[in-house]
Order: structure tokens, then C-alpha cells, then sequence
């Protein structure tokens, strides 16, 4: 007996210690793939949002927290000026506020910057554990490793969570995780503690990021397919009851979601099932007491009017504005083409734009190719928990598929069920002679499978009876464990190759290689920035389109007429109009607007395709909708209906501020020797019209690589000149010279 | 770059309080100071110091070591081909961007020099050889015959006391010389003196008129324009206007609506000289105050919504040489961010113009706004940016009357749960029950 128990608690100890070093390892290579932006450029902040974040963060950590959340930024939206505290997810901000504020604590003193550089690697680590516990859970801790190691250097999730770039989405999808892990433990117990936890820790991810109405709707959805699948149960009621009142309530303390829950018609769908739940537990208490034909007639005719009742309540409340209805980036879910009809500035966005095929294999490699085994395990041996993550998967799937940007909720599902998938098959190939002994012990010790949950352990005994392991040689075995191993290292080389060449790019710094490999670094946006932080007044108003408000706020210390949070389209529309405006007309927006500067990115030089002459057709599109007199697409297209800025474009192409403050001065220059002046890299052909002349406004400074112009909005001239005379003056005019003699015609002349 | 305009006004109001004013008078020769030795010891008497020059005189300087040397120019000098010196049309145009105010008076001999000047400043001069004709309002005594000497009546003066003076009792003034219109795109033109209905522009000597260049009232006699920096610029087409002649001459029209008598030259042309001089019609802030009703500072940080708030604004007038407080009532202030929310009349008391107004309920950058253009007047303008932000999370109101329900709701829910706990715990179910209850709970496990 004691030999037997000393054995069996070793062999607990080794796997404790096995599942510890594979986690902290998972943790460690996660943390350590997301370097390469540091190592290669500097400990920077990537992209658009985080110079927000930071800014924010900043703020924070140096103004306390209420002063935060109370924050009105004057700079930000100039002349509206925008509610910091109000209008952000502060749970980023809020933790690595702590986290500094503990290694200060500590007397371990770091720039709050370093802390935001390395909070998103930090965090994948913890998001490797959390999807361990939910793949526990779900299936076996075998799987759950694998599952770990998967998210750990997962591409998908990698790209947004790569040192700098400090966003929501970095510890969202820990929390998410996180949450999904409590729900099911909940479920399973139907314990109230595991729901409050839960509830937890969907306040924690409420406050992080807006995915969260993902959480609010597939949770109940859950519930739902439970009920209608048969397997209703008290522990459903009571996890989801107590899950579903904390957890709005809870939600209701971030002031960006304020009332929402109760107000919006996304969040009424989680309010439903809550109802449908109720009903249910009361049908299932009234069953055993009272007698079926009053049971039927109570339910089918109470459930039918209620129903009714419930729908008719609800038009009702959207009708009466007490519940908005469903929201544009809702329909763009369903819709592709919705949003770029109706919401062109959410179309505008690439990350918005439909999943290619390509890119679930970038991303995902292997696992995408796995996946589909894990779901078909679970569905095969399902039960209360695996129908969640096969919900999960199934829908986040069709998510992924709607827009680029939530392929990182895809991941984490495809990494859970990968997991399962190969350990699954792993478990079968791998434990050959074994595998016998094995399924008579665990049917002899059944007590003590703990470990192991219960599904896994009928799994186990079904197969044995079914003895289809017995069919398969050895050698098939080998070969077939062997080929998984190779994938799976394939899958660390591919990952490590797409972290290091795609996701590590900071994107303020442009990176390219001459003939002989030698890296180029270009760093025009910091310049520019830099320049504007020197050169203009503390006060400066800079136009831009948004995509570079928040850098301009960030970098350049500036204030901005319009940034990344989208949230005001008609002034979106405005800054849009005056860039697809003719000068003059322009010129009166950007005086309404007290515009002093205007900045454009332009990559006719280098050849870099993000700039705004390629997104200049959503300024106008987004300048349309809101001002349909003034702008009409169809005038920017050459004859043929192109869109050109080459010989052929129209006259209010040639002629719009865009145009101009992107190609002035370019028709003297050229870039290569085989080209003619003035030829477009990035478009590939020569400009439309070369000698542009600027009436209101001045170049003020050009980048090294022309990637951003800065020009300046002149001054009303002091005299009003009479351009064009109407009585000409035949006399030439006479150079100037000091100590001349002047001339005066004769009074008799 | 932004304070150089009113760096430049204060310095040019710090000279004009100072000392007298510096005046270069350019004439086709120094005998101007003769032929026009009224007009211009009129303006030495107030105190300013002239100096009379040739126009085609070599040493003409405006600036010495990029500063100009001169608040004022007289061109009186009709014939100007080329200016002597450095000057040129290309050096006044930067005289008056640097401040400096300028008088031309043309006349039918008019050279290129000071058409290209009227160009470059909105307006444009008739050819040289053309006079304004009027065949119903010439000077019946004074005129040769070609009725290019003509009586202007008061009714076609602008309608600006800082300008003409007070026109009411004006008497008719002749003028002889080369008409002009305002550029189409010159929206600051003033018409100080229009043409009456029945005057053209044409060569007098040329036998017949046929489709004169200028005609009628959109012709001007004497045109002004006040640049954005508030420098001033008067272009008459006739120096005789000035001229020691006219001042003294009878009028004695061929309209008979007009009675004849003693010119009104002197009247007007002091009045104008004046304007031009920049020693009326000049406006100056002399402090800007707000902040919240019953405090004396502005607020540290920003306002805050629905706040009321008190607006000081004190204007000076330039008055016989000396700042006098303003004492107009029509000056407005408006609280604007893109569009305004709020516009009040100032109420005047005594030069402190003071508003007192609700902020409204939307937050922004906001600017306090006085922006005041009257004919006549230097165009007041200033700019006092706030931010209003909204209520911070600790000013609402902590207990609200219609959430009481609510309130005694979440109490009641308690006080009811902690009573359900006890007798739940505490009450011993009937044993037909407690079977079903422990059968219930085996499920569960």
C-alpha cells in the first residue's frame, strides 16, 4: 500500500513538475519570439492606437488615476476635444499603471514606457496558462499543453501582441481566456464562487477591450444550446444566473460601457437566455408536480404568449429609444458589403476588410489544419462543456472569416482544439503496449482519476471496447507520430519566420534593404514629428487624416483635429472634405477649423503604399456621406472610371488639396535614372500635372524620403491685389535700383 | 510671426502717442509745397513733421536698415512714370505691409507707376490721358468746357463720419482727375467717393465717347482700403482736389438741384487726411478679462459646463491724439467652437464692456470671440481660447430624488435575502418534502 501511494504521488509530483516547466517554458519562448521588434529597432511603441495608449497611460501614471479618468483632452478632436476617461477601455492603462507602480514599490525604477513595451509579451505568457486551465477543463492537461505551447508562438495572436505594441487586444485575450476558463469551471461545478470569479473576470476583460460583447453573447449562447439540446441542469442555472447578474452589473462600472448592457440591443440576447433560464428552471420544478396535461397546457400556451410578449417588448423599447438597436459594426458582421455602403470610415479600415484564404494559414499553419480533428473529437464525445468550445469555435471561425482583425479570436479557439486534436492522437499513437494495462488499472483505480475528467474517462473504455487501436501496427504508429512531430516543428519554424518578418515591424520606422543587403532605416515619421515639436507654436493645430492623429498627439506633443478614435464621423467628414476640396474651399474649412499646419503621407518617393493618395478615396467617400452637395466620388475618376492620379485624372482630382500638397514640387524631381521626372513609385506611372502652384498654403517641410509633408496654412494676404486687371497697363515694369532718377510724364503728354 | 501685426500697431501707437508723426510728401516737384501748401499746413499744424520731396528724386528712400523710415506717404505727384530712388509700386506695397499708410492723388496724366501701385492694392486707375466727365454736374465757372471739372454733391460721400467727417453739413466739393474702380475680388474697397450716375471716363479731347472703360456710380472718385493689418491707403484720382485752388473756389454746378457756394475740398480732405493718418478711427484692446461669476481670476484649469461665467473686454479709442475709452454699444461677443453658441451684445460701461452668460451644456475648445469691423474703424479682433469639460465624476449630484425606489428597493432585496437565509436554514421542512429535496440534491451529485 505505502510503496504503491510513494510511486503514484511521484509520479503526481513529476507531472506537476513537467506541467510547471512546459508552462513556464510556453511562457519564456512567448515572452521571448515577441522581442524581435526590440532587437532589430529599439524599445518603441508600434503603430497608430498604443501612441494613444501610452499617451494615456502616461498621463496616468502621472496624474493619478482620477485624474485620468476624468481627463478632458483639449488636444485630441480640437475644437470638440474628447473625454479621455469616458471614452476608453482603461483596463490596459490601469495595469500597467500597477505594474509600474509595484516594480516602483519595489525599488525597481522603470520608465512607465518599458512597462508598456513589454506588458503584451508579459501577458501572452499568462494567456498560454489560462488557455492550459480552459483546455483542462475541456478535454485533458496533455492537451492543455499543447494547447499552451500553441498560443504561446501562435502567429494569429503574435501579430498583435509583439513587444511595443501596447493595445487592448495584448491582455484581452488573457482575460478572454481567462473568462471562458472560469465559465466552464462553473458550469461544471455549478458552484456560485466559480460564477463570481468568472464574473470577475469578465469585469477585468470588460474593462480591457470591446470584444467583450463576444463573451456576453457566446456565453448565453452556451446556456441556450444547453437548454435546447436537453441539458438543462441547476448547475447551468445557477453558474449562469450568478454569472449573468454579476457580470452586468459589473460591466456597468466601466464608464465607456456606462449603460449599455441594459441599453443596447447587442447586450439583450444574454438578458433573453437569463429569461428563457428562469422559465425553464420553473418548468423543471413544476414537472414533477403537477400533472402533464396541465403541464402542457401551462407551458406551450404560457410560453407561446410570453414569448410573444417578449418580442413585442422589445420593438417596443427600440421603437422608443429605450433600447438602441443593433449597430452598424453589428450589421457589418453579417454583411460585408454594409459597412461599406452605409459606415465607409469602419470599410476604411484594412484590418476591417474580409479574411483571404492565405492568411488563416499564415496565422495559423498547421493548427488551422487540426482544428477541425479537435472539433470533430468533441463533437463525437460531447458533453456540457465541449459544446461551448465547439460554439466557440464554429462561430469565432465565421468571424475570422468577416473581418481580418478577429482572426484573434479565432486563435485562441484553434489553438485549444489543436491542442486536443494532437494530444488526442498522440494519446493513441504514442502509448502503444501500454495503453492495455493502462485501461484496466484506470478502470480499477477509478476513483483516483482525478486528474482526468470524466468524459475522457469514458472516452478511454469505449475505445478500448471498441478496439480499434488494436488494428493499427506499430510501424504505422512510429510513422504517424514521427510526420506530427515534423508538423509540429514545422509549425515553430513557420511562426518564428512570420513573428520575425511580418508582426515585428513598428511601423513609425520603415525598414528596407539595398542590392547588397544592407538595411536602410527610414525614419521620416519620427523626423517630421520631431520637427513639429520643435519648430511649431505649443498650440498648433495639425490636420491629418486620422490614421496619424494619435502619433501627432503621441510624438509630436500637437493638437489634432481628428485621431483614431473614430467617434465623430461628420468631423471626420470635414477634415475629408478640405482635403478633397480645391484650394480655396479648403482654405475656408481650415480657417473654421483653425488649422495651422497640414501633414500628409506621401510614398511617391519610396514606393510605400499606405500613403494618402491611397487612401485618399475614403476621404472622399467619407467626405460624400456627410456632405453629398459638395463631393461626388465619381469626379475623381478619369474618363474610364479609374481611379488615376496619372495623365487622364479628372480636373477635381488634379485640383484638390491632396493632389496638390502630395505632389508639389514632385514634377522636378525624379527618382531613378531610367524615369521621367516626376514618376510615382508607389503607382507606377507619371503624375497627371507637374506644375502645381500653392495659393493658401506653404510648404513648411518635407521629409528626407518625402514619406511626410508638412505644409503650412497661410496667412489672408494683407492688400487684396487685382489679379486680373481689367484696364491693362501697356508700360513695362521698370527694375529696381538704388539711386535712380525717376521719370514723370509730362502734364501735356 | 503670429504678433507681428500687433507688435507693428503697438509700436506704430507707441510712436503716434509719442512724437509726431514722420510724413515723406512726394510731388511731381517741390513746388507742391506751394500749390498745395494749405492741405499739407494743415497737417503740419497738428503736429507732424513733412517732408516734401520730388517724386523722381534719386535719394527717395521708405526704409533705412529694413525699418521704415516714415509712418505715412503723400503721393501727390500724378505723373509718376518711375519713382526716383529705391522706391518702386513693389517698396510701398511693403510699406504698408510694414504698417505704413499712404494718400495718392492722380490725375488725368496719371503714370504707370501709380497704376500699378492702385493694382497692387485692389484697385485700378484709368488710362493716362482719360478724365471723369459729367455732362449735367460740372463746374460752370470753373470748368474749361470739356465738363471734366465737377461738383460732387454729399450724397455720393460714403456713409462714415471717421471718414468724410460729418457729411450732413458738407458742402459740395469739385474734383478734376482720372477715375477708379475696385479690383472684383477686393472685398476691404471702400467707396469713400463715388461717381455720380451720369459721369464716365474718357479722353475729353477724343471726339466722340464710345464705350468709356468706367461709367457711372460703380466708378469711384476716391476709393479707400484699410489692409488686414489695419494700415490704411486712400487713392484720389485728382490732386487738384488737394490742391490750394480748389480749397478756395466757389462752387457753382450745372445741376441745378445744387445751390452754389464755398467749396467743401478743405472739410473733406481734412477729414480723410485724418483717417488716413490713422488719427481716427483707431481701436485698441486694453485688457481682456473672464472668469466664473463671483471669482476675480480665470478658473486654474478649464471651465466647466452650464458655469456662468463674466466676459471684460476694455476698448480704447484714439481721440485728438489720445486713448479715450470707447464708447460704442454694438460690440459683440461671441463664445464659438467651429459655430457660435453664444452671442451677446457687450454692455458699455464707460470703455469696460462686460458680458455675463451661461456656458452651454457642451464641452469643447471654445473661443471667447470679439471680432469688430465698422467702416471707418481699425478691425478689432481678439481671441481668447478656453476649454469647457464636462463635470468630473464627483460633482453629480450623489443622491437623486427618483432613484429613491430604486434605493429602498436594493435595502428591502437584502433585509428579504438575509430573512430567506434564516428560515430557510433555520425551518425543518415536513419529512415528505425533505425526501424529495435530498433526491434533488443526489442529482446534482
Amino acid at each position: 500500500m505505502t510503496s504503491t501511494a510513494s510511486s503514484r504521488s511521484s509520479r503526481v509530483g513529476a507531472t506537476t513538475l513537467l506541467t510547471i516547466v512546459i508552462l513556464a517554458l510556453a511562457w519564456f519562448v512567448g515572452f521571448a519570439s515577441r522581442l524581435f521588434a526590440i532587437v532589430r529597432f529599439e524599445s518603441i511603441i508600434h503603430e497608430f492606437d498604443p501612441w494613444f495608449n501610452y499617451r494615456a497611460t502616461h498621463h496616468m501614471v502621472q496624474h493619478g488615476f482620477y485624474k485620468f479618468l476624468n481627463w478632458f483632452d483639449e488636444r485630441a478632436w480640437y475644437p470638440l476635444g474628447r473625454i479621455v476617461g469616458g471614452t476608453v477601455y482603461p483596463g490596459l492603462m490601469v495595469t500597467s499603471g500597477l505594474i509600474h507602480w509595484i516594480l516602483d514599490s519595489l525599488n525597481f525604477h522603470v520608465h512607465i514606457r518599458e512597462v508598456c513595451v513589454f506588458l503584451a509579451p508579459t501577458f501572452s505568457g499568462l494567456t498560454a496558462i489560462a488557455t492550459y486551465f480552459l483546455t483542462k477543463e475541456l478535454w485533458s492537461p496533455g492537451a492543455g499543453l499543447f494547447a499552451a505551447c500553441f498560443i504561446a508562438i501562435s502567429p494569429g495572436y503574435t501579430s498583435r501582441s509583439v513587444a511595443g505594441s501596447y493595445d487592448n487586444e495584448g491582455i484581452a485575450i488573457f482575460a478572454l481566456q481567462f473568462t471562458y476558463f472560469l465559465w466552464v469551471k462553473s458550469l461544471k461545478t455549478g458552484s456560485i464562487m466559480w460564477a463570481s470569479m468568472c464574473a470577475l473576470s469578465y469585469f477585468y476583460m470588460v474593462s480591457a477591450w470591446g470584444g467583450y460583447v463576444f463573451i456576453i453573447n457566446l456565453i448565453p449562447l452556451h446556456a441556450l444550446a444547453l437548454i435546447i439540446m436537453g441539458r438543462y441542469s441547476s448547475r447551468l442555472f445557477v453558474s449562469y444566473t450568478s454569472f449573468y447578474c454579476l457580470a452586468t452589473i459589473l460591466s456597468m462600472q466601466v464608464p465607456f460601457v456606462g449603460f449599455q448592457p441594459v441599453r443596447t440591443s447587442e447586450h439583450m440576447p444574454a438578458f433573453g437566455v437569463f429569461g428563457i433560464l428562469q422559465i425553464v428552471a420553473l418548468m423543471h420544478y413544476a414537472r414533477n408536480r403537477i400533472t402533464r396535461q396541465q403541464f402542457m397546457t401551462l407551458f406551450v400556451g404560457g410560453l407561446t404568449i410570453l414569448g410573444g410578449l417578449a418580442i413585442v417588448v422589445y420593438f417596443a423599447l427600440v421603437w422608443g429609444g429605450y433600447v438602441a438597436p443593433f449597430s452598424g459594426r453589428f450589421y457589418s458582421l453579417w454583411d460585408t458589403g454594409y459597412a461599406k455602403i452605409h459606415i465607409p470610415i469602419i470599410a476604411s479600415v484594412s484590418e476591417h476588410q474580409p479574411t483571404t484564404w492565405v492568411s488563416f494559414f499564415f496565422d495559423l499553419h498547421i493548427t488551422a489544419a487540426v482544428f477541425p480533428v479537435g472539433l470533430w473529437y468533441c463533437i463525437k464525445q460531447v458533453n456540457d462543456e465541449r459544446v461551448f468550445i465547439i460554439l466557440y469555435a464554429v462561430s469565432a471561425v465565421y468571424f475570422a472569416g468577416v473581418m481580418v482583425r478577429l482572426m484573434l479570436t479565432l486563435t485562441p479557439a484553434v489553438c485549444v482544439l489543436a491542442g486536443i486534436g494532437f494530444s488526442y492522437t498522440f494519446e493513441k499513437y504514442l502509448k502503444d503496449e501500454e495503453t492495455k494495462e493502462r485501461a484496466s488499472s484506470t478502470a480499477s483505480n477509478a476513483k483516483d482519476e482525478k486528474l482526468y475528467d470524466k468524459a475522457a474517462k469514458s472516452v478511454k473504455s469505449k475505445n478500448t471496447s471498441d478496439g480499434e487501436e488494436a488494428q493499427v501496427s506499430s510501424n504505422v504508429r512510429t510513422i504517424i507520430a514521427i510526420i506530427l512531430v515534423i508538423f509540429l516543428l514545422m509549425f515553430v519554424v513557420h511562426a518564428t519566420y512570420v513573428t520575425s518578418n511580418a508582426y515585428s515591424h513598428p511601423s513609425v520606422v520603415l525598414q528596407s534593404s539595398t542590392q547588397n543587403g544592407d538595411r536602410i532605416i527610414m525614419d521620416d515619421f519620427r523626423e517630421a514629428y520631431h520637427w513639429l515639436r520643435e519648430n511649431t507654436p505649443e498650440d498648433a493645430r495639425v490636420m491629418s487624416w486620422w490614421d496619424y492623429g494619435y502619433q501627432i498627439a503621441g510624438m509630436a506633443n500637437r493638437t489634432t483635429l481628428v485621431d483614431n478614435n473614430t467617434w465623430n464621423n461628420s468631423h471626420i467628414a470635414l477634415v475629408g472634405k478640405a482635403m478633397s476640396s480645391n484650394e480655396s474651399a479648403a482654405y475656408e474649412i481650415m480657417t473654421e477649423l483653425d488649422v495651422d499646419y497640414i501633414l500628409v503621407i506621401f510614398g511617391g518617393v519610396i514606393g510605400y503604399s499606405g500613403d494618402d493618395i491611397n487612401k485618399f478615396l475614403w476621404m472622399v467617400r467619407i467626405a460624400q456621406g456627410e456632405h453629398p452637395k459638395d463631393i461626388r466620388e465619381e469626379n475623381y475618376f478619369t474618363a474610364s472610371g479609374e481611379y488615376s492620379t496619372g495623365a487622364g485624372a479628372s480636373e477635381t482630382m488634379l485640383n484638390c488639396l491632396m493632389y496638390k500638397m502630395s505632389y508639389y514640387r514632385f514634377g522636378e524631381t525624379r527618382v531613378g535614372y531610367n524615369h521621367q521626372n516626376g514618376y510615382d513609385r508607389t503607382r507606377g506611372y507619371e503624375i497627371g500635372k507637374k506644375d502645381i502652384t500653392l495659393e493658401y498654403i506653404e510648404e513648411a517641410y518635407t521629409t528626407e524620403n518625402w514619406l511626410v509633408r508638412i505644409y503650412k496654412r497661410k496667412k489672408l494676404p494683407n492688400r487684396p491685389v487685382v489679379k486680373e486687371t481689367t484696364i491693362p497697363i501697356k508700360g513695362k515694369k521698370v527694375s529696381q535700383g538704388k539711386n535712380k532718377k525717376g521719370v514723370i510724364r509730362s502734364a501735356k503728354a | 510671426m503670429r504678433w507681428l501685426p500687433v507688435l507693428l500697431l503697438a509700436v506704430s501707437i507707441a510712436v503716434q502717442e509719442t512724437s509726431a508723426d514722420r510724413i515723406l510728401v512726394l510731388g511731381e516737384s517741390v513746388a507742391v509745397k506751394d500749390t498745395h501748401s494749405n492741405f499739407l499746413n494743415s497737417v503740419k499744424e497738428r503736429g507732424h513733421e513733412l517732408t516734401v520731396r520730388a517724386a523722381d528724386d534719386s535719394q527717395l528712400a521708405l526704409f533705412k536698415h529694413g525699418q521704415p523710415i516714415f509712418e505715412h506717404l503723400f503721393i501727390l505727384a500724378p505723373g509718376v512714370q518711375v519713382f526716383g530712388g529705391s522706391l518702386s509700386p513693389n517698396e510701398i506695397s511693403k510699406f504698408v505691409d510694414a504698417g505704413g499708410n499712404v494718400l495718392v492723388a492722380a490725375g488725368s496724366n496719371i503714370g504707370d507707376a501709380l497704376r500699378e501701385l492702385a493694382v497692387e492694392h485692389g484697385f485700378e486707375f484709368d488710362e493716362a490721358g482719360t478724365s471723369v466727365i459729367d455732362h449735367h454736374n460740372y463746374d460752370k465757372t470753373l470748368d474749361s468746357g470739356d465738363h471734366t471739372t465737377i461738383v460732387v454733391s454729399k450724397d455720393q460721400l460714403i456713409n462714415a463720419e471717421l471718414i468724410v467727417g460729418n457729411s450732413a453739413k458738407l458742402s459740395p466739393v469739385i474734383f478734376k482727375g482720372v477715375g477708379l474702380i475696385p479690383g472684383k475680388t477686393n472685398n476691404l474697397a471702400l467707396n469713400i467717393v463715388k461717381a455720380s450716375g451720369t459721369a464716365y471716363s474718357f479722353d475729353p479731347n477724343a471726339a466722340r465717347a464710345t464705350n468709356p472703360a468706367l461709367a457711372g456710380s460703380r466708378m469711384l472718385l476716391i476709393g479707400g482700403l484699410q489692409s488686414r493689418n489695419n494700415a490704411r491707403i486712400v487713392l484720389s484720382g485728382s490732386v487738384d482736389f488737394f490742391s490750394n485752388a480748389f480749397f478756395a473756389a466757389k462752387t457753382n454746378s450745372a445741376n441745378p438741384s445744387v445751390k452754389p457756394g464755398p467749396s467743401g475740398n478743405g472739410e473733406l480732405a481734412a477729414a480723410i487726411v485724418q483717417w488716413v493718418m490713422k488719427e481716427s478711427g483707431v481701436l485698441r484692446v486694453k485688457s481682456v478679462s473672464h472668469h466664473k461669476n463671483g471669482e476675480m481670476v480665470p478658473p486654474a484649469e478649464d471651465y466647466f459646463i452650464t458655469e456662468d461665467v463674466v466676459y471684460t473686454i476694455e476698448i480704447e479709442e484714439l481721440k485728438n491724439g489720445k486713448w479715450v475709452p470707447f464708447q460704442g454699444k454694438d460690440v459683440q461677443l461671441e463664445f464659438v467652437r467651429i459655430d457660435p453658441f453664444v452671442r451677446v451684445t457687450l454692455k458699455n460701461n464707460n470703455g469696460k464692456l462686460t458680458a455675463a452668460f451661461k456656458l452651454p451644456d457642451v464641452l469643447g475648445v471654445f473661443k471667447f470671440l470679439v471680432d469688430y469691423r465698422r467702416v471707418g474703424y481699425t478691425h478689432l479682433y481678439d481671441v481668447q481660447q478656453v476649454s469647457v469639460r464636462p463635470l468630473w465624476h464627483t460633482q453629480y449630484e450623489r443622491f437623486i430624488r427618483s432613484a429613491y425606489p430604486y434605493y429602498a428597493s436594493s435595502f428591502s432585496m437584502m433585509a428579504g435575502l438575509v430573512l430567506f437565509s434564516i428560515v430557510y436554514l433555520y425551518h425543518k421542512d415536513s419529512p415528505v418534502k425533505g425526501v424529495k429535496v435530498l433526491d434533488s440534491e443526489k442529482k446534482k451529485n
